[in-house]
């Protein structure tokens, strides 16, 4: 067995940080959007941006949960 | 984990989170500085001299407003025989025609009140009914004490200074915006030359305005125009055309009754005169006014839109000899939305609005004043659409337009801002408009359970700035 071994440290690309900064800018932007389409009394528009909101937040988690450790 | 069984947060997970931290603190502040900040409730003194509200990035004011005006060709109005308001109706159909308009719209009125048509029941007839406001007059009520009544001199100020104190007055009797000009030899084609009374509207040389029988004398040094907004509700505008719909219209000008009664004798008590709209949309054109003033650019409705509130709001005027701190036109990019967007016009059961692709010179009819570039409404058919059918006032074409919306959601400003500076993403804008289900009419039942602040407008939308 040998006594000696390798730490591979994989730093991220920096665009992939921008990549992130996008998604969460946009989450924020919908979710305003949305709670505000509702107290416009905008019942279509607020449930647009609502599953707008759900489908971005879990479109990052899917990546965030596949790319954790690559 | 740590050994005792603690949590510990590892140095590189610490760090990603900070990283994280400082990437939506960021992102927010970025986010928060593209919304307006409402500025002027925070009791802040005006930043301008004049007391100008700042406006967003993308409304810019310009040295000539973005309808084009041929001075040559304009004269001033008719509006006693030229409106289809009133007695000027007749005059293009005929009076057995109006007759039976009149008939059909009571017979409808009552019909529906029996059958309890959505927003045309008893309750929505007693609240339009119930709007009383106190009575206009072009010279005011002169009741209060003028400087000379109180033995001291009259009120002096620069320009700056004076168009300031008008502002803050305005807004608090009720005025949402105001925006002033100084009449000149083009511009004073924009009064009426015969109020919808009859009276005609002379300007003079004598130092104190008056009226007789047959006429409103304006001395000439009441040459600067204060022009306001009222604004109105869209959740009741929304629910056009119906009789609670028609309210909208009635309390703006119920509430402008005593704005201008009280701007009329504020500037009494100054010592100036304030000479005012003798009866609902006497003296002069206010949306013209409207645009000279730079609250706002013409449209497709052929009335005034507003970067705050787009069209939702009514507009007035007051003549004084305060000189004032006057302002320029705005280029918002409305006029150029108008072009591509056409809601309104395809919204319209009448068919009255144009479906031009651009503004002309080209009027529809003596209803429209000739001398300025526009879409230029059918009034004839409008109004009989509004007596045949819908027994009130119609407003649909307010209602849907895109720029008739509450601006809580950031998206509002940046649609707002791209179409002023990306106009050829307003088609793609119009659509999503449409989408998203916005300017679709609204029960009218529903309104009776909303809980909604005073008059239902947002005054916080006015005072938006950058």
């Amino acid at each position: 067995m040998s006594d000696k071994y390798v730490i591979e440290i994989k730093k991220r690309p920096w665009y992939e940080w921008i990549l992130w900064a996008v998604w969460l800018f946009l989450l924020i932007f919908v979710y305003q959007n949305a709670v505000t389409s509702g107290h416009e009394l905008e019942p279509r528009a607020a449930a647009i941006f609502w599953v707008s909101f759900v489908v971005l937040a879990l479109g990052g988690g899917v990546v965030w949960f596949v790319r954790r450790d690559k | 984990m740590s050994e005792d069984g603690k949590t510990k947060l590892s140095r590189r997970d610490f760090l990603k989170l900070a990283g994280l931290g400082a990437a939506a603190t960021a992102v927010t502040a970025v986010a928060g500085s593209a919304k307006p900040v409402e500025a002027s409730f925070r009791g802040a003194p005006f930043s301008d001299p004049a007391g100008r509200p700042k406006r967003p990035w993308w409304v810019k004011t310009v040295d000539q407003p973005t309808t084009e005006i041929d001075w040559n060709i304009m004269l001033r109005y008719n509006e006693r025989t030229g409106t289809v308001r009133g007695p000027g109706m007749a005059g293009y159909v005929g009076p057995d025609e109006v007759d039976r308009l009149t008939q059909a719209a009571q017979r409808n009125e009552l019909q529906r009140m029996l059958d309890n048509v959505d927003g045309y029941t008893l309750k929505d007839h007693a609240l339009a009914a119930a709007h009383v406001g106190t009575a206009r007059s072009y010279l005011g009520p002169q009741k209060v004490q003028t400087p000379e009544d109180r033995g001291v001199p009259k009120w002096t100020g620069s320009p700056d200074e004076a168009a300031k104190i008008l502002r803050a007055a305005m807004r608090h009797f009720g005025a949402s915006t105001v925006g002033f000009i100084e009449l000149n030899d083009n511009t004073r084609k924009l009064i009426y030359g015969v109020d919808p009374d009859g009276k005609d509207l002379i300007f003079t040389d004598e130092l104190e305005a008056y009226e007789t029988d047959d006429a409103r004398y304006i001395p000439n040094s009441c040459k600067y125009v204060m022009v306001y907004t009222v604004q109105m509700s869209t959740e009741t505008m929304r629910r056009c055309p119906t009789q609670l719909g028609s309210q909208t219209t009635r309390l703006a000008y119920t509430r402008s009754e005593i704005i201008q009664a009280s701007a009329q004798e504020f500037l009494r008590g100054l010592g100036y005169q304030g000479l005012a709209e003798s009866s609902t949309n006497a003296l002069g054109i206010s949306p013209a006014l409207g645009v000279m003033a730079g609250l706002g650019e013409m449209s497709r409705l052929n009335r005034l839109i507003t970067p705050e509130f787009g069209p939702m709001v009514r507009v007035f005027k007051v003549l004084t000899d305060l000189p004032v701190a006057v302002d320029k036109p705005i280029d918002a990019g409305i006029m150029e939305f108008c072009k591509r967007c056409k809601k309104c016009a395809e919204a319209c059961p009448s068919e009255s609005l144009s479906f031009l692709d651009g503004p002309t010179w080209e009027t529809v009819g003596d209803w429209n004043n000739p001398g300025h570039k526009a879409y230029f409404e059918n009034a004839v058919t409008c109004m009989q659409y509004w007596r045949e059918q819908a027994g009130t006032n119609c407003g649909i074409c307010f209602a849907v337009c895109p720029f008739a919306k509450k601006d809580k959601a950031w998206v509002h400003e940046w649609v707002k801002a791209g179409s002023a500076k990306a106009p050829f993403l307003v088609n793609f804008f119009r659509s999503m408009d449409d989408a998203f289900g916005y300017g679709v009419q609204a029960s009218a039942e529903e309104w009776w359970s909303l809980d909604l602040p005073e008059y239902g407008i947002d005054s916080n939308q006015a005072v938006k700035e950058i």
